[in-house]
């Protein structure tokens, strides 16, 4: 028996691998025991971080590069992106006020919505996003 | 992602069909914005789509506020599952005019 299931890419900076990677962290939620509801809130809440970083981290540009590894721990999912671009002004991050009807801020919301734990780090090797999600075991 | 047009009557009904998100709303915004400025009445059909993102909904309340401004009508219908989730996460449901089905859509004017 091997340990959890672990999945590491390196991205670049461009929307058109979003679904790329949507493709692969739907099955792996399911595969991890969630049902297709939370798959897919999980999906969308890491396509919502990545195209975050893509838009604001990296501006629009595709040549950026962003690390992104999902790792099954003990009770859960943990989601870690490592990009090198501008770092998120943490005054914007949620701070759009919930059910209003402004366009904007919608995705850090989504994220805080579906996922148990979000942190923001600045770290020597670029801006750090870590989400976990626990896995609600029924009996 | 999959866009097409048609006419029922005054109202243009727009057809989407897959993924929307940051690569792809840019074509459903032009797409809507385009021809809400060639009738009173916009029908957005969300039957067909497999995915959306905040970027998507953001598009569908930038459309909203300009038809208001135009005093048009923008109108949504055939909410996929997928769809409706976002709906739920974003709390932002109520601002639209949602229907089950065309029918029900064309008629509510």
């Amino acid at each position: 028996m091997t340990g959890g299931l672990h999945l590491k890419v390196v991205m670049p900076s461009d929307a058109r691998y979003l679904p790329v990677v949507r493709g692969a962290i739907g099955p792996l939620a399911a595969a991890m025991g969630w049902d297709e509801a939370d798959s897919r809130a999980i999906t969308l809440a890491l396509d919502e971080a990545l195209a975050n970083i893509i838009r604001h981290a990296y501006h629009g540009r595709a040549d950026g590069l962003i690390e992104l590894e999902c790792r099954e721990g003990a009770d859960g999912l943990e989601i870690s992106l490592l990009d090198t671009g501008d770092p998120p002004d943490r005054t914007k991050i949620c701070a759009r006020a919930i059910a209003c009807d402004q366009p904007g801020g919608l995705g850090t919301h989504i994220i805080k919505d579906v996922m148990d734990t979000v942190s923001y780090q600045a770290t020597p090797a670029g801006n750090r996003f870590v989400a976990t999600k626990r896995l609600r075991k029924t009996i | 992602m999959k866009i097409s047009v048609r006419d029922a009557g005054e109202t243009k009904i727009v057809e989407v069909e897959g993924d929307v998100d940051l690569g792809t709303s840019p074509d459903l915004r032009r797409t809507l914005f385009e021809n809400l400025l060639h009738a009173p009445k916009l029908a957005l059909n969300l039957a067909a789509i497999r995915y959306i993102d905040s970027s998507g909904i953001a598009t569908l309340i930038e459309v909203l506020k300009d038809s208001q401004r135009r005093n048009k009508e923008f109108v949504l219908f055939g909410l996929s599952p997928a769809v409706q989730q976002v709906f739920r996460l974003t709390h932002v449901i109520r601002i639209f005019q949602v229907f089950q089905t065309e029918e029900e859509a064309l008629g509510s004017a």
